[in-house]
């Protein structure tokens, strides 16, 4: 009986996922966090810190680290890193300008260490604006085909609609669960 | 008639800030021994606070131990069920710094008042936001104990990890209720501010803040 008690607690922490939120400033990370989350979305300031929520989804607890992506925050993302099952990058699909650089850092994750076997899932968010970037070239100038250390997705979103972002976090969790909670 | 129970809504919580500090009954004398020892120590740790016996008698470190100027600047409680808020108390932005040293003094001990049916919560999302001053800290925990009483309730543990210099923070987390029998409940509403909690928040190891409050379930 106390055996059983302690197994199904562990088998409950197991069931955690710790899941950081990266992307440019303004790319919507924290817009896409609060709609996941069903929270109201019309006051919303830059992250000048870090803002986690924990949710329950899919058998799942959800431990969501969203963390500021203004460029002078970004030297600190390194302190995030540990036991990070999952990162979601979060992309400004009509910010042309700066694609070359959200590139460049989701490069620059992709080779931390400690980022090692997180799975990736790359929301291309505003999506929905006129002049926004189709996704496939978004794959395509983030160079996702060539990524074989992670698993990898992207899905276009709209973090105002919440469009996709149900279908974008369950593949998310089915990758994560499907890697670390196999006896299940 | 049980689901039209369940859709009963809560009364929201209040708060207030005693001037004076209620102090505790003192629940054993081997306690107040141990608090005397951990008061003369040179730094308190987090297997310190996990072994005391109970609620502490006075504060383990001053405001001045806040030498990474934390502030708490919001506290949220909802209900994850019905997602009601709870309970909600925000810090007025803009103040002086001669009212700001008296709030951090009167802001350590919160008395807090909540309806009965609060003790029948199962799930509540508990929301800290809070700023850090110039200096990063490499590792912030916060340790919160409730006791009714002389008995041990429930104990908190979280850890924020990394804290950026110069940010504000925000974080939300699930506390799992115990589940409390009916004798206990009626005890708890019975006896009015016996329920009592010792937040500790260590950085690296080390802590910095004491923060203490007592709950009655009577409004």
């Amino acid at each position: 009986m106390g055996f059983l008690k302690i197994l199904r607690k562990q088998r409950a922490r197991e069931r955690e996922m710790r899941i950081l939120i990266l992307g440019l400033d303004n790319a919507g990370k924290t817009t896409l966090m609060k709609k996941f989350l069903d929270e109201p979305t019309d006051t919303i300031e830059p992250t000048l810190g870090f803002d986690i929520k924990t949710v329950h989804f899919k058998d799942f607890q959800l431990n969501l680290w969203d963390v500021g992506g203004q460029k002078s925050l970004r030297s600190y993302w390194k302190n995030y890193f540990e036991s990070t099952d999952a990162l979601i990058w979060v992309v400004d699909s009509s910010d042309r300008e700066r694609l070359l650089q959200c590139s460049e850092e989701l490069k620059k994750l992709l080779g931390e260490e400690r980022l090692a076997g997180a799975s990736l899932l790359v929301l291309a968010n505003k999506s929905d604006l006129p002049g926004a970037i189709d996704v496939n070239s978004i794959a395509q100038v983030l160079d996702l085909h060539s990524i074989k250390s992670h698993h990898w997705k992207i899905f276009s979103c709209c973090a105002l609609s919440g469009d996709r972002l149900v279908q974008a976090m369950t593949w998310l969790c089915d990758d994560v669960g499907s890697r670390l909670f196999i006896l299940d | 008639m049980k689901a039209e129970q369940q859709q009963q809504s809560i009364a929201p919580g209040s708060a207030t800030f005693p001037s004076q500090m209620p102090r505790p009954p003192p629940v054993t004398e081997q306690a107040i021994t141990t608090e005397a020892e951990l008061l003369a120590k040179n730094q308190i740790t987090p297997n310190d606070v996990l072994a005391l016996p109970g609620i502490t008698q006075g504060f383990l470190c001053s405001p001045s131990a806040n030498v990474y100027n934390i502030e708490f600047t919001k506290f949220q409680i909802r209900d994850l069920d019905t997602e009601h808020v709870l309970f909600e108390i925000a810090k007025p932005e803009n103040e002086t710094e001669e009212n700001l040293q008296a709030q951090a003094e009167s802001a350590r001990y919160v008395r807090y008042r909540f309806a009965p049916n609060f003790l029948k919560l199962k799930t509540v999302g508990a929301t800290v936001e809070f700023k850090v001053g110039d200096v990063p800290i490499t590792h912030f925990r916060m340790i919160e104990r409730h006791f009714f009483k002389d008995r041990l309730l429930k104990c908190f543990d979280f850890e924020f990890g990394f804290c950026m210099p110069n940010s504000r923070n925000n974080c939300e987390h699930i506390y799992e209720f115990p589940q409390l029998s009916q004798q206990l409940m009626d005890d708890m509403i019975n006896n009015p501010n016996e329920t009592r909690s010792d937040s500790f928040y260590f950085v690296e190891n080390k802590l910095v803040m004491h923060n203490k409050a007592d709950y009655s379930y009577d409004a």
